[in-house]
């Protein structure tokens, strides 16, 4: 088990690696001049080859990848050329912000995805099955940048219910960070109102990042409770007298659970990723957001560092899912 | 799946396609993906021809007219630059549809080679092909397209050129673990013995195994193609204007939200459509083509 | 702040009620008795240090909690004394010696001495960043002075007839607080990111880079407040949200006060709005097409003539909404010595199709690149009409998006220069040398010179006016020049698009530069009604 633990850690260390420099690579091939980004639109030629000195962009690609590997190394994810502020401090100050939003949606995923899965396989081919089911596809192919506008043009414009974008009223001010999470850090000062107020920014962004997520574990809980019901132990149990209503609870439920856990697995990067439209939606102050708005001005160590934090999540929910799978089902353990 | 597939193999063509024209007809989410899937191929193909404005696609700009509300003239109102939407959507069908097959064809003619010579070779050429295939599988697909098509400029070329990098690695998966699954079946071992080659053994045996959940796989994944494609056109990297894609005038639309909302509803319908009937279709062709592996 | 969010509490209620109702609703934000102003715009403020970074949102914030010797003030602009009360000019136009007031203290309680403005031009020439330009190859910093407590004194190293319309942007930092704060010979680069040592109206009170700035008013400001006592706001909070719709919906809900990059469309939307005023005003900011003079199709100037007569100007205007003006010179009506020049083209298809003729490309069938801003939605728009009004010469138009460094990078070099490019200048002060120095040799690969404009004898011209102390002289001059850039055609001189902010209607102060950038405005004199 430590072996394979181990194992497992140095190939995500070596893709880790693989990442940076394909990440690397990319900003570079861009035939742009990052350092008349740097030194502003009125710069004269002395202001440009002066910023180029500072962000050490005079010196040979081979010697920049080297530093920003030594750099990084060190924790430091180097300077936004554009800004000039420092990357890991944007992306401290970022992160958890998507983080709550992707928690948040994974959340509502679960929790509604399960039982109207089972919903579905309990109703197989009725209506409600066939309703679901578009539901569930629906949630894959309604483009969330689209479904965001209209939530915001119905909730927020139309209705006037819940605020159009951000993570809190300009007027108020966040509370002292504890873990960055605003509806936690709300709670954990007591201030109910607060929370209230981080809620109904939240609600909108984190449904629509939810959809697809929802969808899948709603497909995933279909089709492995479809399975469960057709099992001899079930049928057995049936014929036993045992209320159909427990069978689902007890046996297919806990069926259930290693493949959902897996799709949580899947989907937690893919959330970190796919956060990005929202983001730019609801101008939700994440890594997303950030990520494109530096993307389109055309500043690439922001994207970089994006880019490694996105990808370290991915690698850390698929070794997570694996040594659960290990641990929950023994059967893996060999493979 | 040995039994399944053997079975389909060894029915005559015709009984085949009857039998799973019932099936594909007996699901109703099934036909409603095949009707849009029709819709779309149809708009797509007929598109120039039954558009009111075919001139208003290469942009015509007739700025009196813009942003007005759906008419009798303009069914979908016009667009910021007085051009018809309805017009603009409906070839747009055919640029989101031409981007999504080519997409999909293009990761699978990549990946599908690479995952095969991987399930087939073992050894030290497997395990290289997968692990670089798992690093771009652990890349955050849209992150990094968004990087790449930012790096080489906006267009639709490159936004394809971005989202096939980001989509071939699945298609090695998939062909790799269906290559290794037939590698230690009975008849394959048969074959070998009988003294088949390689590439019969390939032709006649591996490929037609694989095709089923590849041609699911590709249904699918024309419709996630197409939502992608659009995701960078709304980011603003996508098409180059004039050409009318759908994601690029949610971008733009997006801009005179809320007093001319009807500007931006007529894409995100499409897309949706689009993408649902794919979806739609991928799904009921799992059912029958493959029905063990029915998972999320 | 507690009473805040128990407001924000009921809002979901209200907002409810009033979504249909603007007019009814919560009032301004309150802070004790007095109000806290929000301005809303689309960019945000990621470097407040003065002597680094500049665009209209920075020096927004900068001008509210900085103070410089002089300030630009009202529409014309002027420039009004500030820290210094008066300054004098050697007849030779080479020393410059500022007498500052006697009351300015840095927010800290330090006064604002003639050493701190020594120090702060000397930072600024030093970091060689932000505003450097401005003034680094005709200042050392070991000739500025400071001759006594109230007294400094700059001697250039020659003539500079723009020097003074460049002082009001460089703004005076707390030397002791900024050394204080130094890391490894940075000269407080890196505290001052986030940071303020300033004198200004207001002082920092938040700072968050991509969401907002929270600013405090001085009570004890030592130049005083314009308005009343009793109506001096609180604080005024900078409120980045970055898309338009959002931004129209916090002011018709009240979360905002003033905002601004507004398109053309929401002008007239705005002013049909109760409580709300359209503040729209003549800017200075040139649009124009460059073509690239040395390389390609557009090296010929008959094609440059062609395009610009086969342009069609109105849609400018259309775009615009009207809320623009035709540039009828290569310097904006603000600027100083601006004349109208006759004969600039107008759209002329017989005379287009004329210079078509004597061109390299008789009957078109070329195509060429039209480059703008990635995401520039004006910018792209001009696009798609200039593909439209070249179709009539049988040329057709690839318009592209580029990020910003990727097209200053392209236009660099005449090889790799698009045919043409979209380029927006603000001219940084009233002085026409910062316009005309653009069609000098010199600024040949800058961003505002990738045409690549090569006419000696206009070079010489504006180096001459440079030097020149006769403003009558001077301003002959750069008639001249204006007239030869226009008979040149370097570029297609498009429109000067007006200023637009939207406020509610009890913001009171409100006043237009047009030297400010576009968004910007000084919000000192800003306060709340009732």
């Amino acid at each position: 088990m430590l072996g394979y633990l181990l194992r497992r850690i140095g190939l995500a260390g070596l893709m880790l690696f693989g990442l940076v420099c394909l990440t690397f690579v990319i900003s570079n091939v861009a035939p742009s001049d990052p350092a008349a980004l740097a030194a502003g639109p009125d710069a004269g030629r002395s202001q440009i080859e002066q910023a180029r000195r500072d962000y050490g962009l005079d010196k040979p690609l081979p010697e920049q990848f080297l530093r920003y590997l030594t750099d990084l190394a060190h924790g430091d994810f180097g300077r936004s050329i554009a800004t000039g502020r420092p990357v890991g401090t944007d992306l401290a100050r970022y992160f958890p912000a998507t983080l709550e939003l992707v928690i948040l949606a994974m959340a509502l995923g679960v929790l509604l995805g399960v039982p109207l899965g089972v919903l579905s396989a309990l109703r197989k081919d009725g209506p409600a099955d066939h309703a679901t089911r578009i539901f569930a596809v629906s949630g894959i192919a309604l483009p969330p940048f689209w479904f965001g506008l209209l939530l915001q043009l119905a909730f927020a414009t139309w209705l006037g219910l819940l605020p159009t974008s951000g993570r809190l009223s300009v007027f108020t001010e966040p509370p002292d960070p504890i873990t960055g999470l605003l509806l936690v850090d709300s709670l954990l000062h007591g201030n109910t109102a607060l929370f209230r107020e981080a809620l109904s920014h939240i609600i909108l962004p984190a449904i629509v990042l939810s959809l697809p997520c929802l969808a899948s574990i709603l497909r995933v809980n279909r089709s492995e409770m479809v399975e469960a019901l057709r099992m001899d132990y079930v049928t057995a149990a049936r014929a036993h007298g045992v209320t159909p209503w427990r069978i689902v609870m007890v046996h297919a439920l806990k069926n259930a659970m290693l493949p959902t856990l897996a799709m949580i697995g899947l989907r937690w990067g893919w959330m970190m990723s796919s956060t990005v439209l929202v983001e730019t939606v609801f101008d939700w102050p994440g890594i997303g957001l950030y990520a494109v708005s530096s993307a389109i001005a055309g500043d690439f160590k922001p994207v970089l560092g994006v880019t490694l934090i996105v990808g370290l999540n991915f690698m850390i929910a698929n070794l997570v899912v694996d040594l659960l799978y290990g641990v929950l089902d023994p059967r893996l353990r060999r493979a | 799946m040995s039994a399944a597939a053997e079975e389909t193999v060894a029915a005559p063509p015709r009984r085949r396609l009857r039998l799973a024209l019932w099936l594909l007809g007996r699901s109703f989410s099934s036909m409603l993906g095949l009707f849009l899937v029709t819709v779309i191929v149809l708009l797509a193909l007929i598109g120039p021809w039954i558009v009111p404005y075919p001139d208003h696609v290469a942009g015509a700009v007739n700025l009196a007219n813009k942003l007005q509300p759906p008419s009798a003239a303009h069914w979908l109102g016009t667009d910021e630059v007085g051009n018809d939407i309805l017009t603009r959507v409906i070839i747009g069908a055919r640029i989101s549809l031409l981007v999504g097959i080519g997409i999909t064809f293009a990761a699978a003619a990549i990946g599908v080679p690479l995952g095969i010579l991987a399930g087939l070779a073992g050894g030290r050429l497997r395990e290289a092909i997968m692990r670089f295939t798992d690093l771009f599988l652990s890349v955050p697909g849209l992150v990094l397209a968004i990087a790449l098509v930012a790096a080489l400029g906006p267009g639709i070329v490159n936004a394809m050129i971005a989202l096939i990098l980001v989509w071939w690695p699945g298609y090695v998966r998939l062909a790799e673990s269906k290559a290794l699954s037939i590698r230690e079946e009975p008849f394959i071992e048969a074959a070998r013995v009988a003294g088949a080659s390689r590439a019969r053994i390939l032709r006649r045996h591996v490929l037609p195994n694989s095709l089923s959940p590849l041609i699911v796989k590709m249904s699918m994944d024309i419709g996630q193609a197409i939502l992608a494609v659009a995701s960078l056109g709304f980011i603003g990297l996508g098409a180059k204007p004039p050409t009318p894609e759908w994601g690029a005038m949610i971008s733009i639309a997006r801009g005179y939200l809320p007093d001319w909302w009807w500007y931006a509803m007529a894409p995100g319908v499409f897309i949706y459509l689009a993408v649902l009937g794919f979806n739609l279709l991928g799904d009921g062709l799992r059912d029958i083509l493959d029905p063990r592996s029915n998972r999320g | 702040m507690t009473q805040d969010i128990s407001r924000r509490g009921l809002m979901a209620g209200a907002a409810l009620l009033t979504a249909g109702m603007p007019g009814i609703g919560m009032a301004f934000e309150r802070d004790g008795n007095r109000k806290v102003l929000v301005f809303s715009g689309n960019q945000q403020v990621p470097v407040l240090d003065p002597h680094v970074r500049y665009d209209w949102s920075t020096r927004m914030i900068q001008q509210s909690v900085y103070d410089a010797l002089l300030k630009y003030d009202g529409d014309p602009p002027r420039i009004v004394p500030w820290l210094a009360e008066r300054y004098e000019v050697s007849p030779d136009g080479l020393t410059y010696t500022f007498h500052l007031v006697g009351n300015a203290k840095f927010h800290n309680g330090d006064p604002v001495d003639a050493e701190a403005v020594r120090f702060s031009f000397e930072r600024g020439l030093k970091l060689n960043a932000g505003i450097a330009w401005m003034l680094k190859d005709f200042l050392k910093p070991e000739n500025i002075v400071a001759v006594d407590a109230r007294t400094v004194r700059f001697t250039l190293d020659r003539p500079f007839a723009p020097f003074i319309s460049y002082v009001p942007w460089w703004y005076v930092v707390n030397p002791r607080q900024v050394m204080a704060n130094q890391e490894n010979g940075d000269l407080g680069r890196k505290w001052l990111t986030e940071n303020a040592a300033g004198s200004g109206p207001y002082r920092l009170r938040r700072f968050d880079a991509n969401t907002l700035m929270h600013l405090d008013a001085v009570p004890d400001y030592w130049k005083g407040w314009p308005m009343a006592d009793g109506d001096r706001p609180s604080g005024i909070i900078y409120r980045i949200i970055r898309e338009a719709a959002p931004r129209k919906a916090a002011l018709q809900r009240r979360e905002a006060d003033i905002i601004t990059n507004l398109t053309p469309d929401d002008i007239e939307q705005l002013s049909r709005v109760p409580g709300v005023v359209v503040e729209n005003h003549k800017g200075s900011t040139t649009f124009g097409i460059k073509f690239n003079c040395q390389q390609g199709p557009t090296a010929d100037i008959n094609l440059r003539k062609a395009i610009a007569y086969a342009f069609d100007y109105d849609s400018l205007l259309a775009i615009h909404n009207g809320a623009a003006v035709l540039m009828t010179s290569p310097f904006p009506a603000s600027m100083a010595g601006h004349i109208d020049v006759p004969g600039i083209p107008r759209k002329d298809l017989d005379k287009a199709r004329d210079f078509l003729r004597r061109s390299r490309f008789p009957n078109g069938g070329i195509e060429l690149e039209y480059v703008h801003v990635q995401g520039l939605e004006d910018a792209r728009r001009i696009g798609l009409a200039l593909l439209d009004s070249l179709r009539a010469l049988d040329i057709r138009v690839n318009i592209v998006g580029q990020p910003w460094p990727t097209m200053t990078s392209r236009g660099s070099k005449p090889e790799t220069s698009p045919n043409m490019m979209s380029v927006y200048v603000t001219p940084v002060g009233t002085d026409p040398d910062t316009v005309a120095y653009q069609y000098h040799r010199a600024s040949w690969g800058l961003y505002y010179g990738t045409a690549h404009y090569e006419n000696a004898e206009v070079s010489r011209w504006i180096d001459e006016a440079r030097g020149e102390t006769d403003n009558a002289k001077r301003m002959a001059l750069y008639a001249r020049i204006q007239a030869q850039i226009v008979a040149d055609q370097p570029e297609l001189f498009g429109m000067v698009a007006n200023r637009i902010w939207a406020r509610r209607d009890y913001v009171q102060g409100f006043t237009f530069s047009p030297v400010r950038f576009t968004g910007e405005i000084d919000l000192y004199p800003l306060w709340a009604r009732g």
